[in-house]
């Protein structure tokens, strides 16, 4: 028995959806179609599992679950407490690589 | 290793998730199924076909994790999840956009369901790629999603018909395809732990994947008899086939007694003896159907292209300094144990040196001692061709070729001839999982004995590779009249314990500290080609141990 007529009205999507989208969000919506998205992702997991980030934040997710007990932690969790470090942690070069492809896509798109 | 429990369970689910099955069941994971998409790096998303780009309800945010609602498809981004379930009661389940991975909003945690990864699975599999380079991605993808439920069933079985192959790497996508238990037929390990070092040697298992012994025209030519080749062959399907609940070798064990019968019984037997015999009959098979004994001497059965090397021994006469020089094939090299800090001295026909009195023995060292000169005793004089008399001489063995697949037997069982019975060494062996078979070639030992001067060897062995790498170990514990034969097998670097049905993960270290019986070396370029050709299936060794399954396998 839900009673749909709970949810709240959803105006300000429709206020947007009408709004000219932002450059980033053409971007995004550019790498999303073409698929280099999700090349990206690829190439940046794999660099992050080569030069050992998996590996410091598997380390740092296990400490941070041992110092609250097992039972005690949610991912959420762990997701608030390890994103600075990881952001703060990953190497320069392979941000510098990823912002090399993008810029490469950009001109390959002529956006 | 140890503190990890041997088999996962899943998690119980939270109030949340079993309030939400209660009431609607897997409908919502059914209309979920069809936004399922699985992109070419093998990962599940959820795509909204109405929107472009999915965007938070409440703040019209893309980035971040996203969540799409179970029950009423909105969706809101991770600061905005609480806020959902808080408007809409009942709504707390929703499923990651990105990771296609259920959460649950009122504890703010991932949570896990069988049943949904089921439906994500069963829609994956539709979706698969064929190409081989995704398959690898998405075996790995699997592998982590895996660790939820022991035995995923598939959804969809017309599909599933279609395309069994993928099926059965993903189903047990944890574990290297060919691992598979062998069931105890009666007291018999020491077959079944052959047996796994020989499913795992990279010659004889492209020899028989490749359908070189095929039981069709095989029986057609032996109306009905029994042949080894073919049991194994049978094996060979068997295990590779995927399926990883433990084998019964039946048909072998049978085909087997009846070739060597006098083993044949529900007794122990030791594990070297029926390697011998295997061998031994697949050579018998082999060999007569393929009439290729070739001038050169050497039988191209597939038994002995694998393991048969050549010794060569050296006698050379104490009195005059004659050599003579003698080849012998062989299929496996026996090695003494060096047992001189052992409590009483052999004293049998094959002497023991002391080997620099260390406490613990090694394989090389153990090789040494083979390649030694040794002093046979005044009862084994022999004749010299130049003194034409019997003298005392001494010998010396050396490797002239080595095998493909290099099979080292530890004499742990030794007979006295003083005592009148045998007894097992017990003493522990250290082992390296690189081997330079180098030091003990002929061309190497008789370089050592004659110097560079007078060389002359003939035959060029400097071309052929040297270096091995171990694949199987088969260990012995347990007394000489009663005991247990397990093997350890080392694929891409990770070794597993095959003890009978069961198969489990094992640390380095447990396998160096085990009383190694036979050992499997085979050339390194082979142990890392195998490597690549398995290396389309889902394993990683990145893959830490909380993602696999164990038990089943």
């Amino acid at each position: 028995m839900r009673k749909s007529v709970n949810r709240p009205p959803t105006p300000d999507v429709m206020e947007n959806q009408g709004k000219e989208p932002t450059l980033q969000e053409l971007i995004n919506i550019e790498l999303i179609d073409s698929g280099e998205k999700e090349r990206l992702m690829e190439l940046l997991r794999e660099r992050l599992i080569e030069c050992g980030w998996k590996d410091e934040m598997k380390a740092l997710c296990r400490a941070f679950i041992k110092k609250k007990g097992r039972n005690n932690v949610t991912v959420d969790d762990l997701v608030h407490v390890i994103t600075p470090k990881g952001r703060a942690s990953i190497p320069d070069s392979i941000k510098a690589e990823l912002l090399q492809r993008i810029r490469a896509f950009l001109v390959s798109t002529a956006l | 290793m140890s503190t990890r429990k041997p088999s996962y369970t899943n998690p119980k689910p939270c109030k949340h998730l079993s309030a939400y099955k209660l009431k609607h069941g897997l409908s919502g994971y059914k209309s979920l199924q069809k936004c399922l998409k699985t992109t070419p790096n093998g990962r599940t998303s959820v795509k909204n076909p109405g929107t472009e780009i999915p965007r938070c309800s409440s703040c019209n945010g893309y980035q971040g994790r996203l969540y799409i609602c179970l029950i009423c498809s909105s969706i809101s981004c991770s600061s905005h999840a609480l806020l959902h379930t808080q408007s809409e009661i009942g709504h707390y389940l929703a499923v990651d956009i990105e990771r296609a991975e259920l959460y649950c909003c009122a504890c703010s945690d991932q949570v896990y369901d069988p049943d949904f990864d089921k439906t994500v699975m069963s829609k994956h599999m539709v979706d698969l790629p064929y190409s081989t380079n995704s398959a690898d991605s998405i075996g790995e993808r699997l592998c982590e999603r895996k660790r939820l439920g022991s035995g995923v069933e598939l959804v969809d079985l017309k599909k599933a018909e279609k395309s069994a192959l993928t099926r059965d790497q993903r189903a047990k996508s944890c574990y290297p395809l060919g691992l598979r238990g062998l069931n105890n037929l009666g007291n018999t390990c020491f077959m079944n732990s052959v047996l796994q070092a020989l499913l795992h040697a990279p010659p004889l298992r492209n020899y028989f994947l490749s359908d070189r012994h095929n039981p069709k025209t095989c029986r057609k030519r032996t109306a009905n008899r029994l042949c080894l080749p073919c049991e194994l062959h049978g094996i060979f399907s068997a295990v590779y086939l995927g399926d990883r609940t433990p084998y019964s070798p039946a048909q072998f064990l049978y085909s087997w007694w009846q070739h060597s019968e006098n083993l044949a019984s529900y007794e122990q037997q030791d594990a070297h003896e029926f390697f011998i015999s295997v061998l031994d009959g697949i050579h018998e098979k082999e060999s007569k159907a393929r009439n290729q004994i070739r001038d050169t001497g050497d039988c191209q059965c597939i038994a002995h292209r694998v393991f048969s090397g050549l010794l060569r021994s050296d006698v050379t006469c104490m009195t005059c300094g004659f050599t003579s020089t003698t080849y012998d094939p062989c299929l496996d090299i026996s090695l003494n144990l060096d047992t001189s800090h052992c409590s009483w001295s052999d004293a049998s026909n094959k002497p023991v040196k002391p080997n620099d009195n260390s406490s613990s023995s090694t394989l090389l060292g153990c090789l040494d001692l083979f390649t030694k000169p040794e002093k046979l005793g005044s009862d084994q004089k022999l004749y010299c061709q130049n003194c034409e008399e019997l003298r005392d001489s001494s010998k010396q063995m050396s490797i002239r070729k080595l095998p493909l697949v290099l099979c080292l037997h530890i004499k742990r069982f030794e007979h006295s001839l003083v005592r009148k019975m045998m007894r097992k060494i017990d003493s522990y062996l250290h082992f390296p999982f690189s081997l330079d078979m180098t030091p003990y070639l002929s061309s190497s030992i008789v370089r050592n004995r004659f110097g560079n001067r007078i060389f002359a060897f003939e035959g060029d062995e400097s071309d052929i590779s040297t270096e091995f790498e171990i694949f199987a170990v088969v260990t012995h514990a347990g007394t000489l009249e009663s005991g247990h034969y397990v093997t350890y097998l080392r694929i891409k670097n990770q070794w597993y314990k095959c003890d009978n049905a069961w198969i489990n993960e094992v640390d380095e270290g447990i396998v160096r500290a085990s009383q190694c019986y036979m050992m499997f070396y085979v050339h390194k370029m082979l142990y890392y080609k195998s490597h690549e050709d398995l290396s389309r299936l889902p394993i990683s060794t990145r893959i830490e141990a909380f993602h696999r399954v164990a038990g089943c396998c």
